[in-house]
């Protein structure tokens, strides 16, 4: 011994080093403390503060503290400086001498130990005892603590413990891809894919006032976000937290959290929660606003809940668990188990563990038992994997647990882990220090004994071939579970080989083990499965080998071999073999042969019985000659009975085998191909079925596309403008009456209310939403009023669309009437109960846009009444689409623009087709036809085509100009610059126009929408030929942008105004109605005008009101310098 | 607080959510009190009923059968021949009026139902307003709603909630009324819904429950696919017809198939009915106007 440092004193009954100073305390039998410099040999301080003994002193880690605790049943706590220590505080409690104090290493906490058979626990800071723990008899003598974990360890009189005061398990939930668990007092977020750890909420710091009053358990529910969190406070109680929406709360301040007493609570549906309340043995269920909704007592009386799928409840009684469905009331099904700790579903819910703390059960939904694995290692954690396996950890180990109850190591731990999550391999737990980590594992033993299981025998074999899984103990594991025919194909060690090929009843592979091997023993064991198989040839080849004569004359007497008997029998006579011989000749019935053996073998007596009982007299006689006399003598008076030969089971040849047995390979193929198959042919199942969705689907889409010559044509005017929603909110529930608040006893029915399609009508001034609400005499007024429309025959299947599509079906109470609700327009989230907001319509814009696009499609490719009906429907449409904003305003009137030209033109390009006998008229609409207003592709064909007609009818002036037109586009086809380029020459060579047509491209003109004649600028008058109701505004044409817009600037949008759908349009919405109207001027139109003075003008319907609109042309020409071109068969002109 | 299990509870909960051949195939329980038997019986002629086959009930209540069974027998009998009307109203009415089975709850609750197709709603209420079982009050909340009252239909569905919150007809009955006020309770219908057909088997009534509440979000693609999966489970549900027409027309798809399958499915269909009425009322307004 090399001593440092010595003292003297009275009985040294503690002693403690100081972590980083050369001190050391020792306190003493005396009651005296001494503080020493054990490098200085000094005696810095002594305390003696103790009333006798001190046994026990200690130094905090890191702290200038230390505690004494001694025979006067009190416990010190010292600070100190660097040059004196004082008392700070006692602690008392101890009833008997304290033996051993000392600071926990990771808390900040004191821990002692007494002979009042007490271990106490007390608040370092605030000195006052946390808790107390008792044992009966035994007298605690010394406590130790671990230095880095949380581990104590008391030694008392019958032995000692290890123990550690608080739960180190991190209380979570998993939901989907992510992680809810608690660390400290936050409540964190882990999310598995980006693996990224987000603090989400603090939560309530538990009152400090004994220990483990953590969080327990967590239980989230992902609709609401809500998540309750219990925990041992008040003897059981949990905290409701709901996850504010913006999710993430850097603040500290802790949310109000509903409360609640109670074993347990656990989410049973989205909104509803149950928890245990123990003294009565009843479930309370209660919604978010922790309001009890319903309770529940339960058959037997449990001490824990945990979830167990919506509506029901796992509970956990005194020696087993039962799931009870809240709402039958019902026990769906129970097991035995020891006390349960941990309830694990796998994601399916088919399948849960119960986690003990020796064992693991497996059972399904309904607590059917599947297997029980016990642990003599405490089991911690558990997850179920994507394949059904039961990944779970003990304090040493990860393992797994099979659905049959196989278990093994995947791989050892060093510290405990609680497992979250398993993806494939990757596998997420929690360690102790709430820190989320993946790790990833050799799935490989599992997933193949799995596959076994599971007779995947593809996924064996690829396994087999692909990864090393050879060993004995898989070997071992193969045979134990039934398939020695998989193991026969790791083994290369031939006896092991015979050993599976035996059990696995595959005789060729046990056959050329055999040969191999060559071993007595083996071959006979083979003749004994082969006989087993009835393999009789076999059998009789491994007797051959074996030379196992006996046997094999047998086998050849059962199969009725005859000839290979005699033969055997020839061969026991050379070999000498009189035993063998004889039952050869009694197998073979020959019964002169016995005698031959027997005689030859010297027992003439036996010989002279059998021949006498044979009746072969000649031969009895011969016998008795040699045995002279000595006969023996057989009874008499009775008559003998021959033995007969045994007939054969079989003639020859093997048995037939109900089943052949095959390798594992070839089975294995087999099945995997078949189960290929069968899962392909119903994936392919699926497969149709989805292709006749698709089907239907296409045919919906193709019957859209023809249903669209359905609708009639129809002209009506369309309109622009923009729909001003102002007007519709208006204050909510004015029209349902409110119920009456009279309790009287007699019951008074109340008055219906008020339909919501009535509602509509009041609020809207929108002709599509009156029509959506039935009211078609309304809708069609304000179509007549805002855009002039008389004619509503084309809208008609519009309208009842509208009004079918404004309500949805609800089968509300069986066999009652539907209840039909109002479907409305523009909901939102937070859109108030109880406001009717307008209809929802079936047309909108965005269907309008799709129009037009499969109208520039038909015109490309020359289907023109095809074309002309889209467009015209986008125009019929067009009144009753309503808009929400400017933008979409100016959208419409774009939209009305770009189709009032194509109507034109495609109306002009069909007229043209049925003019065959009229070139000139024909070359005057393909000219015309070339100045509407197309898109590019379209107008190089409209020129293609004016060029054509008129170069063919000899007006090679006005082909060429088109020619020239048509190369200002830069054609993109090689062909139509080809062709306009050679038109061009054509002319250059012969400048002259056969025919005179009333078109000169050099004026600017528009064209009129009913005669298809041009009005050029600057005319005043154009004559229009036999036509009623022929009228223009060529003013307004939006193809005259000079006099539009002087005349815009002249007169301002106060001066006229135009009540479009509750919007006040502006004189250039007005025109360009006034354009529109033009394409449908064959039907009786009026157009209302209001002057803003007050005067309502029906300022057009050609055979009433003419006078009117004169008067009202008369009054806008006055006012300035526009001329208006108009014109009707009354020959009225201005 | 109850305590004893709740034998028919799934009987029931398939009956509400429209899972009626479900209801028919798994109406044997063991055991039945004699009170439960009847009203087993009662769940299954109204699946049937609910199913059309009210012939098969016609015939097979006897007059011996109790009165519940009796009062579902004259429900079959209305809905079977509208000719007969009369004397079905005039059996109930006379049936009503005996005080030994007029307060009987299945027979108020055929009554009621009966006037709600009558469209007499005052005198459905008269049976039904006093309540008494969760399906009565469910029917007064279907009735109310049929007023347009919600603000009664709520009353009703604040006594079921009172009962039990968490029962099929009140969730259901929330449903109702959170689409027929609209704005924001449409998602808690959409969720309720959604809790259904997570926790029990998908129906068309659940899936067209799904799809009102899609469409009254807008959202039509999404509405269209639950409809498509409805009229997969089966073809001629007319509900999922008629709310495959709405939503076609909703979504710019031709409508027409349906609208014809609807019409020979249930030519008397509110949808139809509606179109008819439509077509009447354009031409009469066309006259008016004109």
């Amino acid at each position: 011994m090399l001593t440092k440092f010595e003292t003297k004193s009275n009985r040294v009954k503690g002693l403690s080093f100081h972590s980083k100073r050369p001190w050391i305390l020792a306190s003493l039998h005396s009651g005296v403390i001494q503080l020493w410099d054990y490098r200085m040999g000094t005696l810095i301080d002594r305390f003696d503060e103790h009333d006798g003994p001190v046994r026990g002193v200690h130094f905090h880690q890191s702290q200038p503290l230390f505690v004494s605790g001694g025979d006067d049943y009190k416990i010190k706590i010292w600070r100190m400086n660097d040059t004196k220590a004082w008392e700070v505080d006692t602690l008392r409690g101890h009833m008997n001498n304290v033996s051993c104090v000392l600071f926990h290493a990771r808390q900040d906490i004191i821990v002692s130990n007494s002979e009042d058979k007490s271990i106490r626990v007390w608040d370092a800071t605030k000195r006052t005892g946390l808790q107390t723990f008792r044992r009966e008899h035994d007298r605690f003598w010394i406590l130790g603590c671990h230095p880095e974990m949380n581990l104590l360890a008391a030694g008392h009189d019958s032995g000692m413990i290890v123990f550690k005061l608080e739960r180190e398990r991190p209380a979570f939930s998993v939901s989907g891809d992510s992680l809810y668990f608690v660390k400290d007092r936050f409540l964190r977020f882990y999310d598995y894919t980006s693996q990224k750890d987000t603090q989400i909420l603090p939560i309530r710091r538990p009152g400090s006032i004994s220990l483990n009053q953590g969080p327990r358990t967590l239980c989230y529910s992902p609709t609401e976000n809500a998540i309750l969190i219990c925990s041992d406070v008040d003897g059981g109680s949990y905290e409701l937290y709901i996850i504010p929406k913006d999710s993430i709360t850097r603040g500290d301040t802790v949310q109000e959290a509903k409360r609640g007493v109670g074993g347990s609570a656990v989410f049973v549906a989205r909104n509803r929660f149950a928890v245990l309340e123990k003294s009565t043995n009843q479930v309370l269920v209660k919604n978010l606003k922790n309001e009890i909704v319903k309770k529940s007592a339960l058959p037997v009386a449990a001490d824990a809940i945990f979830y167990a799928g919506t509506g029901n409840l796992l509970c956990r009684a005194e020696d087993r668990v039962f799931i009870f469905d809240l709402q039958q009331r019902l026990v769906l099904g129970d097991l035995q188990t020891s006390f349960v700790r941990y309830v694990v579903w796998s994601s399916d819910m088919e399948s849960v563990a119960l986690l003990s703390k020796h064992s693991i059960i497996i059972a399904d939904k309904k607590l059917v038992h599947r297997c029980t694995l016990h642990e003599t290692i405490r089991v911690k954690s558990g997850s179920w994997d994507d394949n059904g396996v039961f990944i779970y950890t003990t304090l040493t180990h990860i393992k797994y647990c099979l659905p049959n109850g196989d278990s093994g190591i995947i791989k050892t731990l060093d510290v405990p882990v609680y497992i979250t999550k398993i993806f494939g391999n990757t596998l997420f737990y929690l360690d102790r220090d709430g820190k989320n980590r993946p790790i990833v594992i050799d799935s490989t033993e599992y997933v193949f004994k799995l596959s076994l299981l599971k007779k995947r025998f593809d996924h064996v074999m690829s396994m087999i071939r692909n990864s090393e899984l050879c060993g004995q103990a898989m070997i071992a594991y193969l045979q134990q579970k039934g398939f020695p025919e998989v193991a026969l194909h790791f083994v290369k060690d031939e006896r092991t080989r015979f050993n599976l090929a035996l059990e696995s009843g595959n005789i060729q592979i046990a056959v050329a083990s055999a040969k191999e091997i060559d071993e007595k023993d083996h071959w006979y064991r083979l003749g004994v499965e082969a006989l087993r198989q009835g393999n009789s040839g076999i059998v009789e080849y491994a007797y051959q080998r074996t030379k196992n004569f006996e046997r094999l004359s047998f086998l050849y007497l059962i199969t009725g071999n005859l000839d290979k008997l005699s033969k055997m029998m020839k061969i026991s006579e050379v070999k000498n073999d009189v035993m063998g011989q004889f039952h050869n000749a009694l197998y073979l019935g020959d019964v002169q042969e016995r005698i031959k053996i027997l005689v030859n073998a010297g027992h003439l007596h036996l010989a002279y019985a059998t021949a006498k009982t044979h009746g072969l007299n000649d031969i009895v006689e011969d016998l008795a000659d040699k045995l002279n006399g000595s006969v023996p003598n057989l009874p008499s008076g009775r008559s003998s009975s021959l033995l007969i030969c045994p007939t054969p089971v079989l003639c020859g040849g093997d048995w037939p085998l109900l089943r052949t047995m095959k390798g594992i390979f070839e089975g294995g193929l087999d099945n995997a191909g078949k189960g290929g198959n069968e899962e392909y042919e119903d994936a392919a199942d699926a497969d149709w079925g989805e292709e006749l969705d698709i089907v239907d689907v296409e045919n919906i889409q193709n019957g859209d596309i023809s249903m669209v010559p359905d609708d009639e044509e129809a002209h009506e005017d369309n309109e622009e403008g923009g729909w001003d929603l102002e007007d519709l909110e208006l204050p909510p529930d004015v029209e349902t009456p409110k119920a009456a608040t009279s309790r009287s006893s007699v019951f008074v029915a109340p008055t219906a209310g008020m339909p919501v399609s009535q509602i509509w009508v009041q609020k809207s001034s929108l002709a599509a939403e009156h029509a959506a609400a039935g009211n078609f005499d309304t809708a069609m007024r304000l179509l007549s009023r805002q855009l002039g429309i008389k004619n509503f025959t084309p809208l008609k299947s519009l309208f009842i669309d509208l009004h079918m599509g404004s309500h949805s079906y609800l089968r509300a109470f069986s066999s009652a009437p539907l209840i039909s609700l109002a479907i409305e327009r523009g909901w939102s989230e937070s859109a108030s109960p109880n406001v009717r907001a307008p209809p929802a319509l079936v047309f909108s814009f965005s269907q309008l846009e799709e129009k037009l696009k499969a109208g520039y499609k038909a015109t490309t490719t020359g289907k023109f009444t095809e074309a002309l009906r889209l467009f015209l429907s986008i125009l019929h449409t067009i009144p009753l689409i309503v808009v929400e904003s400017r933008r979409e305003v100016d959208e419409v009137k774009e939209l009305i623009i770009i189709v009032k030209e194509y109507v034109l033109g495609l109306q002009m390009e069909l007229k043209r087709r049925e003019l065959r006998d009229n070139p000139v008229r024909q070359q005057e609409l393909a000219a015309y036809f070339t100045h509407c207003n197309l898109q590019l592709p379209h107008l190089r064909l409209a020129l293609m085509n004016a060029m054509t007609v008129c170069y063919k009818a000899g007006n090679l002036i006005t082909a060429s100009n088109f020619a020239r037109r048509l190369l200002e586009t830069n054609p993109t086809a090689e062909n139509q610059t080809k062709t306009a380029r050679s038109v061009m020459q054509a002319a250059e060579r012969n400048m002259k126009d056969s025919t005179q047509l009333n078109y000169d491209f050099r004026n600017p003109f528009v064209v009129c929408g009913a005669t298809y004649v041009p009005i050029y600028r600057g005319q005043k008058d154009v004559l229009c030929p036999g036509r009623i109701r022929c009228f223009r505004l060529t003013v307004f044409s939006s193809s005259d942008q000079m006099i539009h817009k002087s005349f815009l600037q002249s007169y301002q949008s106060q001066f006229f105004s135009l009540n479009v759908s509750g919007f006040r349009s502006r004189v250039e919405d007005f025109c360009l109605v006034a354009d529109v109207l033009c394409c449908y001027i064959r039907e009786p139109i009026t157009l209302n005008c209001r002057l803003d003075f007050g005067y309502e003008f029906s300022f057009w319907r050609f055979d009433i009101q003419i006078f009117v609109f004169l008067e009202f042309v008369e009054i806008w020409c006055r006012l300035k310098t526009v001329t208006v071109v108009w014109h009707s068969q009354s020959g009225v002109g201005l | 607080m109850a305590t004893a299990p709740d034998v028919l509870f799934n009987l029931r909960n398939n009956f509400y959510l429209g899972a009626y051949q479900a209801a028919i195939n798994n109406n044997d329980v063991p055991n039945l009190s004699e009170e439960d038997a009847i009203e087993r019986d009662c769940l299954v002629y109204r699946s049937y009923i609910a199913l059309g086959s009210y012939q098969l009930v016609i015939n097979e209540v006897d007059s011996s059968a109790a009165t519940p069974l009796q009062a579902v027998k004259l429900l079959a009998l209305y809905l079977f021949s509208p000719d007969s009307k009369e004397n079905t109203i005039s059996s109930i009415r006379e049936w009503l009026g005996d005080a030994a089975i007029g307060n009987n709850p299945i027979l108020r609750l055929i009554a009621g139902t009966i006037f709600m197709h009558e469209q007499d709603y005052n005198e459905a209420l008269k049976y039904t307003n006093a309540g008494g079982t969760m399906e009565l009050y469910a029917l007064n909340v279907h009735i109310f709603l049929k007023m347009n009252r919600s603000d009664y239909a709520e009353k009703q569905l604040r006594v079921m909630q009172q009962i039990d919150e968490d029962h099929t007809l009140t969730q259901l009955a929330t449903a109702w009324l959170n689409l027929a006020v609209g704005g924001s309770k449409i998602q808690e219908a959409y969720l309720i819904f959604q809790d259904f057909s997570e926790k029990y088997q998908m129906t068309s009534l659940i899936l067209n429950g799904k799809a009102v509440c899609c469409m009254h979000m807008g959202n039509f693609d999404e509405a269209e696919s639950f409809l498509l999966e409805a009229l997969n489970k089966d073809a001629k549900d007319q509900e999922t017809l008629a709310n495959l027409v709405v939503c076609s027309l909703h979504l710019g798809k031709p409508s027409a198939r349906f609208l014809s399958q609807l019409k020979l499915s249930d030519p008397e269909h509110v949808l139809v009915k509606r179109g008819l009425t439509a077509e009447e009322n354009f031409d009469r307004a066309m006259q008016t106007v004109g």
